[in-house]
């Protein structure tokens, strides 16, 4: 039982990462109807940041996330300004933009391994240390609690944002319609850039909350983008308490994989979710509008 | 060496280059052994590329002309190589490189299966990263699992008993002859009936079921074809390596290929290969920079994304008609004067009758009577009418459609008239099953269409223009209207692609009647533009020429003489009245009162989703209901004009 549920926490932990991923890839899609595959890898830059401040600068954590949030944000924009507004000032044909997003990740990424060169894979120290606190009977490291809560307050900012202020409304039509959103004085290209401001705000929080839980392993961001991915298409495209909902099934979901099946085999986890919510609800479970015709 | 053989290879003029070129670069792919070294090192990297060019090919026929952006194929191709090698590790004596390649393709086609069956549910991006996440997947588990050798992988070489039959300068020409192969297929593919079919889904999903594709079951084909030729390559691959590893397919492989694509240029048949040599040869022989490759890599792409996104042939295409090698198309201003030439070098019987009307194109409006019958062929078996019975559709809290009643009768042209957002276009996708009604049902005779997917609605009879023209734009105005016969000319899949003798005749006649109908509608001289360099008003007319090459039994005209000149509009109407003639029911929706009133035998007007008026012409010009709400005025229209 205390197995079963250390893996239930820890699972959460870890859908808590994947639920930010999906949320920022949410922001993103509900005002530029672009799927931003390099989500991963800018949270992957904002963990190779953290290394830097915590391990090697030894920097205050408050001062570290400042730095996060600024150098996450700055790659954001600098992404939506190369590779993303060259397809959303024209009307989107085929999937380039995917192919830019991508080519940007991989830029990301290949320059974060040469920044963090042969070293080996360290641990991040916490905003709370390596304390824990016990939930029912059962250590829980506050690293997984900040994470969890980060993800929720997240969540909970981005939907009081859309439905109750004119901006948030603003940003969801331009997706709709942008032509029609231009009829009513929306400046589309604002709007995009908007979005890749709060999504690498969301990013950059995601990685200060997760760089302690996934150590500075700069690799692995396309990783972690496909399962925000994941999170998101099982939770539902463009809802947000999909994206949140979605993250922890499969957080959890691997982490049972590896309490009754196998450890070896976690990826494959990610695989069967995705496989049986497209075969069964291809929407996600929270899912209401379909992807658009490409 | 006569004349004529001159001018056919275009010794001539530069056009030689043409087929040289290509015959030059084939002979310097067989020799490069000769040039580069043939140390067995360096000959194992050769096929290793030669195998990869074999992935390229068919990420090209899915990716590129089917638009499935199956990204991760790379996961296909090591599902494939497994297969293989195991094979081979268990029958050391039995299993060839025949054997490895069907073994491959056969295992790899399962492989695509699982990931497109559930991806495709969704489509667009989902496919992508749904099969990247495979190929994320496959080497992870495999680096795990002891029986493909976990980390270290599976050395055949070292498994007694292995020998292969093939090997040195005899397997590296055999494999160069593989990937020439894979690329004629691909070609024949994509010149065939079910390469027409890629081309037209990826442009529209709409447009594609509008003549009868069946959209799922084509962009399954298209993944499936993808998956097993992967998996052949897994297949060769391994033949020539006598090993596989996790490293040996990783996710980022798969982005190198798509760099490869995108540079060189997708949905051209030799693009792909270009670019997947100079990315994986850089990648190959490089090495002391693969660092930063990465880096290369990823801003070429983008630039490529941005600013080239048909990549280096688009240029080398642009270059080649520039320095005459290639000719160049016919542009707008040189009009009727390059049709000549080619009606003699295609001469057909309907394309000689007709020959001299085709010369003085532009000025070409055949009065009705003029025209040859179009009588129906797709559902011509059931005279009954097409009737739209108690439809109704709202849209959130629009009801843009409402107790719906309309009646097109075979031989009769219905007009539909009403003033923007009345729900006249509602109705023809209702009509099509873009849309599905809330209340009501659409029949031919005793035959339900409103709960049949859209494909069958155009195969029971009922072909369709759009208000705004759905082309395919990289296409000429011929090649749009060819997938619209091809659905009603009987040949399969197979005869078509590898030219069976069933298969040439119907690729034959399909482009002859295309022909024909567009030079029945005075098209003549656009059939081998490209459909991006139309006009709109002969984009309207091509979309005509293609609703009337599935010789229909109704055909649903959304507005067609909207931006057209005083000739095209006569011209239209010449057609529906030719269609009528000929026993097809129109349902005809235009702004254009005048003509619809000229032609029509039934008019239908429509106001706030709801049906205001339904008689002929002459009871609607007495009729006081549709002036007051059009003009405002409470005199019958006959008065008022």
């Amino acid at each position: 039982m205390t197995l079963f549920l250390t893996a239930l926490i820890a699972g959460l932990a870890v859908g808590s990462v994947y639920g930010l991923i999906a949320l920022s890839y949410t922001v993103v899609f509900n005002s530029t109807a672009i799927f931003n595959v390099a989500q991963g890898d800018l949270m992957m830059a904002g963990v190779l940041v953290s290394y830097f401040c915590l391990d090697r600068w030894h920097l205050p954590q408050i001062l570290t996330l400042v730095v996060i949030l600024a150098v996450v944000v700055a790659i954001s924009l600098l992404e939506e300004r190369v590779a993303v507004r060259p397809f959303v000032s024209k009307p989107v044909v085929g999937l380039g933009w995917f192919i830019a997003t991508l080519a940007f990740s991989l830029v990301i990424e290949t320059v974060a391994s040469i920044i963090y060169g042969q070293n080996p894979v360290v641990p991040i120290p916490g905003a709370f240390g390596s304390g824990t606190i016990v939930v029912a009977g059962v250590h829980v490291a506050t690293k997984f609690i900040l994470a969890f809560v980060t993800m929720i307050v997240v969540m909970v900012a981005l939907e009081v944002f859309y439905k109750r202020s004119w901006l948030g409304t603003a940003m969801r039509g331009v997706a709709e319609d942008r032509e029609v959103a231009a009829l009513r004085g929306i400046d589309a290209l604002r709007i995009s850039r908007l979005a890749f401001v709060i999504a690498g705000v969301v990013t950059g929080l995601a990685a200060f909350v997760v760089a302690p839980i996934v150590s500075a392993d700069v690799t692995v961001g396309l990783t972690y983008g496909l399962k925000g991915f994941i999170a998101l298409a099982a939770g539902g495209f463009g809802s947000l308490r999909g994206c949140v909902i979605g993250g922890l099934l499969l957080g959890v979901a691997e982490q049972m994989f590896d309490l009754y099946i196998s450890s070896n085999y976690e990826i494959l986890a990610g695989l069967i979710v995705v496989l049986i919510v497209l075969a069964v609800r291809p929407s996600g479970l929270f899912g209401t509008r379909a992807v658009r015709e490409v | 060496m006569n004349d004529h053989l001159i001018g056919r290879l275009g010794l001539d003029s530069r056009a030689w280059l043409r087929w040289a070129v290509p015959l030059v670069l084939i002979i310097v792919l067989y020799i490069v052994p000769q040039i580069g070294g043939s140390d067995s090192f360096r000959m194992g990297e050769y096929e290793e590329i030669l195998s990869f060019l074999v992935i390229a090919v068919a990420l090209n026929i899915a990716m590129g002309y089917g638009g499935q952006y199956i990204l991760g194929i790379t996961a296909v191709f090591a599902v494939g190589a497994y297969g293989a090698i195991l094979a081979a590790k268990y029958h050391p004596h039995g299993v060839g490189l025949v054997a490895m390649c069907i073994i491959g393709g056969v295992v790899g086609a399962v492989g695509g299966m699982i990931i497109g069956l559930p991806a495709l549910r969704v489509g667009g991006f989902y496919l992508a990263l749904v099969s990247l996440f495979a190929a994320l997947a496959i080497p992870t588990v495999a680096q795990q699992w002891g029986l493909v050798g976990a980390d270290t992988g599976i050395p055949l070489y070292a498994v007694s008993g292995f020998a292969p039959e093939i090997n040195g300068e005899e397997l590296y020409i055999i494999v160069v002859s593989l990937v020439l192969l894979a690329t004629l297929f691909s070609w024949a593919l994509v010149h065939s009936r079910v390469g027409h079919r890629f081309v037209a889904l990826h442009t529209s999903q709409q447009l594609a079921s509008s003549i009868g594709i069946r959209a799922y079951r084509t962009q399954l084909l298209a993944i499936l074809i993808s998956s097993v030729m992967a998996g052949i390559a897994g297949g060769i691959y391994v033949y020539s390596q006598q090993f596989f590893a996790p490293g040996s397919s990783s996710v980022q492989f798969a982005v190198l290929l798509l760099a490869g694509m995108t540079i060189g240029g997708m949905g051209t048949i030799i693009g792909p290969l270009i670019g997947s040599v100079i990315i994986l040869g850089i990648n190959q022989f490089f090495t002391s920079f693969q660092q930063y490759n990465g880096i290369a890599f990823g801003i070429l792409l983008l630039l490529f994304a941005v600013f080239l996104p048909n990549g280096l042939m688009a240029r080398i295409t642009v270059l080649s008609e520039r320095l005459g090698i290639r000719p160049r198309a016919p542009s707008l201003t040189s009009g009727p004067s390059a049709s000549p030439a080619d009606t003699a070098t295609e001469p057909t019987a309907a394309t000689a009758a007709t020959a001299v009307t085709a010369v003085t194109a532009t000025a070409a409006v055949r009065p009705a009577a003029q025209l040859p019958d179009w009588p129906p062929v797709l559902g011509a078996g059931d005279s009954s009418p097409l009737v739209v019975d108690g439809a109704r559709r709202t849209f959130g809290g629009v009801t843009a459609v409402d107790d719906m009643h309309l009646t097109i009768t075979r031989g009769q042209i219905h007009g539909l008239i009403g003033s923007n957002g009345s729900g006249k276009t509602t109705l023809l996708n209702l009509i099509s099953r873009f849309y599905s009604l809330d209340a009501g049902q659409i029949m031919i005779g005793s035959t339900r269409l409103d709960n049949q997917p859209p494909h069958a609605v155009a195969r029971a009879g009922i072909a369709r223009t759009f208000q705004s023209p759905k082309l395919m734009l990289r296409e000429t105005a011929l090649e749009n209207v060819i997938p619209a016969v091809e659905l009603r000319v009987r040949c399969t899949g197979p005869e078509s692609v590898l030219r069976l003798p069933r298969g040439i005749r119907v690729n034959r006649q399909a482009r002859d009647e295309a022909l024909e109908i567009l030079e029945q509608l005075g098209l003549r001289h656009v059939i081998n533009q490209q459909a991006a360099a139309l006009p709109h008003g002969t984009r309207r007319m091509v979309e005509m020429a293609r609703a009337i090459a599935l010789r229909p039994s109704f055909v649903l005209l959304d507005e067609p003489a909207a931006g057209l000149s005083p000739v095209e509009l006569e011209m239209v109407a010449n057609v529906c009245q030719n269609l009528a003639r000929s026993g097809v029911g129109v349902l005809l929706i235009e702004h254009n009162v005048p003509m619809v009133l000229s032609i029509a035998d039934t008019v239908t007007c429509l106001h706030q989703g709801k049906r205001l008026f339904q008689g002929t012409p002459a009871e609607l010009r007495a009729d006081t209901s549709v002036a007051s709400v059009f003009l405002g005025i409470d005199e019958p229209l006959e008065a008022s004009s």
